[in-house]
């Protein structure tokens, strides 16, 4: 499931190279029985970065946390962080601080209590341990609950209360999994930005896990993104999503268009009738090929302007006019978000015919459905 | 952090292998305190006197013994009326608690597990009173004797009511609202959705409560040896063979017998069990009953009806225990708790009891709970969990009684290092938390899966070692359960008779055991003060128990609490 455009150069290979690296893994396998829930990860996470694992339920993402953290650990594989061979280390051994998606705070003991767990144990002078716990408290806004029991907190206090359970000890690595799903929307975007800050100051190397592809788009320096236990890309959120390896992760980030189509030259595909110029690919004519693009890089225009389609739907979403189409050549239904002005001035409605442009910069191509099986 | 790296793998592999210790403990203690011994009785059954191997020689000889073999027939007899019985009873009882609004839920609630305070030898020394030949009801039996299968029955029906109780209301408190509004929106009549939803939904636990009594009655020793007379059944040919003839072989053979039909109904139970767990919907809403008067009050008069007959069979026995001579001289004294000159150890029994009780409670609580955590909460080893498991489950299926000769066999052998326990309070200690670990393996198990599992790996990740976990959250957001079994333990042992009659010396006599002898040599009068001297000895601590977990879990425990 490779890109069929000329790729690019691999931007994670170049960056790994002027950044130190934090955590390494190489051809990381994990089975259960008969079943393979990761596949030979090779992944390497810098010094301070936020990394994001994002993908459907299922495809590993949780798996591959564990492992690092030494919770699950691999059938196959090393990881190495700072240099060290912590691949066998049981999770007491290695350097990390966690937040589970359940918080697993302790309900018997008070905030204070919780965030101390880990410094108690390092038999710290009292005022010292003290004055950790009020400023880490202080960091996520929640001074002065020290004394509360985890029962009388919000959803979104006790998030934060683990949190800096987690940052105590300061750990090199922060794991999070899907810290934010167990919240309400607003709590959510809310605490996103809010651990996004933390995390830039503090400089702690932060890996999280979600589904969530807008959290992983809005909060990580890099994005993993996996499906059924491989990694199909790792790139900055603006590489993920402008410039998709696989057709899953095309589909997977954002909404996207598909057109199955022919190839025509090197610079060119033919969609029913039409011959559309596009980025220099190398698929032989005879192959079947899908066009990718995004609803909003799709442009609306005049009937004889260019590929003439059909509005079936307009939706009206606030910003910004989904608008179904078919395209009368091919038959094919294409999507196409335009600015609410644009709508107006085309004069929009259900049936008419208008014309559509896919500009050639922000086509993707993709093999062919029965290619892929 | 990085400077304290190169010390973690140290003391990271002392935890492990503390952790793989504990387990092996844990093992340990399963395999000399049960497979072993169970061994060496399969063993014993395959022997004769001089310890030679005779296969079934010893199977033979007991089927072709009309007085041996006829023991099996009269156990099925007895514990299966006595399932009918306890089962359609209880069933009736629990519908009342769940399933109506009728009026005194709690106090009956109450009284009904009162019997569970008293050694089954109470019932059926309150009967003797009631019905034997000097008995008020005498006529009642129309001529039959008490002392024989009418006997058996109605002492077990008394002693495993509370717990079939127990069950069924667990069973019946299960409903969906959902279904009965369903149902009635299609104009089913009330009998039609008891059939077609109230028994369905309770079915599971109707059939392994019927098994969890089949298994108590058929195994029971406590009420056929006083009220048997010449009726025996398994469990006394086991004592009579082993303390009367010194026919060990033989005893190992009944033992061998008695063990099978309790590891049927152990199996089947287990496989219920397990299907149970799918048929429970996260979504269900509990059913409320709405008053109905008429089937309130026929309920209400069913429960107290066997309130009262719980009530008058324990006065009965505490009645007897304070007049002169029964029933002949009815002032009252207290003549027949002055134990010392009888038989039986008196006082010091007692206080033995006592101590063994609070033993077991503590050292029993502390290790199955600890050993549950090591089983549930533990990665890898899972060979090793998944046997001790297995191993924790056993001792349900293994009767008091065969345990107890078991032990005989085992560390009765001079040639075992561990035989210096044997004749001490020790053994008496192991045998007791074994032949109850079951019970409370479950609550522990039940009450650790409801914790968060990700509580160790975040001990873990702040390099606290688990045991510290263990003792900081676990264990004190467990404790409902921890205190339940606690007091379960207690009140067990300071009842049980089966296992211990074996295993008892002269220093070690225990209150249970001296109301059997008590009873044997003639003391009736002290038999019944012996028996309810352990039940108000029983309610007492429950009593106490239940204040201290009262003050326990609204004062230290109220981080449960939102405020």
């Amino acid at each position: 499931m490779t890109t069929l455009t000329i790729p690019r150069i691999d931007s994670v290979h170049a960056a790994v190279a002027d950044a130190g690296i934090h955590l390494e893994i190489t051809g990381l396998t994990k089975r259960y029985g008969q079943f393979t829930a990761l596949r030979d990860i090779d992944l390497a996470i810098r010094e301070g970065e936020f990394v994001c694992f994002l993908g459907p339920s299922g495809c590993g993402k949780t798996t591959l946390l564990r492992a690092i953290a030494g919770l699950a650990p691999q059938s196959e594989g090393r990881i190495v962080q700072y240099g060290r061979d912590i691949s066998r280390l049981p999770p007491q051994a290695r350097d990390f601080g966690i937040v589970f998606q359940s918080y697993a705070l302790f309900p018997n003991l008070t905030v204070f209590d919780n965030v101390a767990y880990g410094l108690r144990n390092r038999r710290d002078e009292r005022h010292l341990m003290r004055q950790r716990v009020a400023e880490l408290l202080a960091l996520v806004d929640l001074s002065g609950s020290e004394g509360k029991y985890p029962v009388a907190l919000s959803g979104g206090q006790q998030q934060r209360v683990a949190l800096v359970r987690a940052l105590a000890t300061e750990p090199g690595l922060l794991l999070l999994d899907e810290p934010l799903s167990a919240l309400d929307a607003r709590v959510r975007v809310h605490l996103r930005s809010q651990i996004k800050a933390l995390q830039a100051r503090l400089g702690v190397t932060t890996i999280m896990v979600t589904h969530d592809q807008e959290e992983a788009l809005a909060m990580a320096d890099r994005i993993v993104v996996m499906n059924h236990g491989v990694i199909e890309q790792v790139g900055t959120p603006a590489e993920i999503y402008r410039h998709p390896a696989s057709a899953f992760v095309a589909e997977f980030i954002g909404s996207m268009n598909f057109l199955d189509c022919q190839p025509e030259g090197g610079h060119g595909l033919r969609l029913g009738e039409h011959r559309l110029d596009c980025a220099a690919h190398h698929c032989a004519d005879h192959e079947r090929v899908r066009l990718a693009i995004r609803p909003e890089a799709v442009q609306l225009c005049a009937r004889d302007e260019g590929l003439s389609a059909r509005v079936d739907h307009v939706e009206f979403l606030g910003a910004f006019l989904r608008v179904s189409l078919t395209l009368e050549a091919s038959g094919q239904a294409l999507t196409a978000d335009v600015a609410v002005r644009d709508g107006e001035r085309l004069g929009l409605e259900r049936g008419m015919t208008l014309g559509v442009r896919l500009p050639a910069e922000a086509m993707r191509l993709f093999p062919g459905q029965e290619a892929r099986a | 952090m990085i400077a304290g790296a190169s010390s973690w793998p140290a003391r990271l592999s002392g935890e492990s292998l503390i952790r793989l210790l504990a387990l092996l403990l844990a093992l340990g203690l399963l395999v000399v305190g049960l497979l072993f011994p169970l061994a060496a009785m399969l063993i014993k059954s395959v022997q004769d006197r001089a310890g030679d191997f005779i296969g079934l020689a010893n199977f033979a000889r007991y089927v072709q013994t009309p007085a041996l073999a006829g023991s099996i027939v009269n156990s099925l007899t007895v514990a299966l009326t006595s399932t009918v019985i306890v089962v359609s009873l209880a069933f009736l009882c629990a519908y009342g608690i769940t399933r109506t609004c009728m009026p005194g839920k709690r106090l009956f609630r109450m009284l009904a597990t009162l019997p569970i305070l008293a050694p089954s030898l109470l019932p059926a020394i309150s009967l003797v009173y009631l019905f034997g030949n000097q008995g008020w009801f005498r006529e009642a039996l129309m001529g039959e004797s008490i002392y024989g299968p009418i006997g058996i029955v109605m002492g077990m029906c008394f002693w495993i009511f509370p717990h079939a109780l127990m069950l069924l209301v667990t069973a019946l408190a299960n409903s969906d609202a959902r279904l009965y509004e369903a149902a009635e929106a299609l104009g089913t009549p009330k009998w039609r959705s008891f059939l077609t939803i109230t028994l369905p939904g309770a079915r599971y636990g109707l059939i392994s409560c019927a098994f969890v009594v089949f298994t108590m009655a058929i195994t029971d020793f406590g009420v056929p040896k006083i009220i048997g007379g010449q009726f025996s059944v398994l469990a006394t040919d086991v004592y009579r063979q082993v303390v009367g003839q010194q026919n060990f072989q033989m005893g190992a053979v009944v033992s061998v017998i008695l063990l099978a039909p309790a590891l049927v109904s152990f199996a089947v139970d287990r496989w219920i069990q397990r299907r149970q767990v799918a048929q429970l919907s996260a979504r269900a809403v509990p059913w409320q009953p709405s008053p109905s008067p008429l089937r309130d009050w026929t309920f209400a008069a069913l429960c107290y009806g066997v309130a009262a007959i719980i009530l008058t069979v324990i006065g009965t026995a505490i009645y007897a225990s304070l007049v002169q001579f029964w029933p002949y001289d009815l002032t009252l004294t207290l003549q027949h708790y002055a134990f010392e000159a009888l038989a039986g150890g008196g006082w010091t029994a007692w206080f033995n009891s006592l101590t063994l009780a609070f033993s077991v409670a503590t050292i029993g609580t502390l290790v199955i709970f600890f050993n549950a955590w090591l089983i549930e909460k533990s990665d890898g080893y899972r060979a090793l969990r998944q046997g001790l498991h297995f191993l924790a489950m056993l001792p349900m299926a293994v009767p008091g009684m065969v345990l107890g000769l078991a032990y005989i066999f085992f560390f009765n052998q001079p040639d075992n290092p561990l035989n210096w326990i044997y004749g001490t309070l020790i053994i008496l200690v192991l045998n007791t938390l074994v032949h109850f670990y079951t019970v409370c393996h479950l609550t522990s198990v039940t009450a650790l899966k409801q914790l968060d599992p990700e509580f160790e790996a975040v001990g873990a990740s702040l390099k606290v070692p688990f045991w510290t976990t263990f003792r900081r959250v676990t264990l004190p957001v467990s404790l409902p359960a921890v205190l339940d079994i606690s007091i379960y333990l207690f009140v067990n042992t300071m009842t049980t008779v089966s296992a211990v009659v074996f295993l008892y010396t002269s220093d070690t006599r225990l209150a249970s055991v001296a109301v059997m002898h008590l009873d044997e040599a003639g003391y009736f009068a002290s038999a019944a003060a012996m028996a309810v001297l352990i039940f108000f000895t029983s309610l007492a601590v429950k009593l106490a128990h239940a204040t201290i977990s009262y003050l326990l879990l609204t004062r230290a425990q109220h981080w449960r609490q939102a405020s």
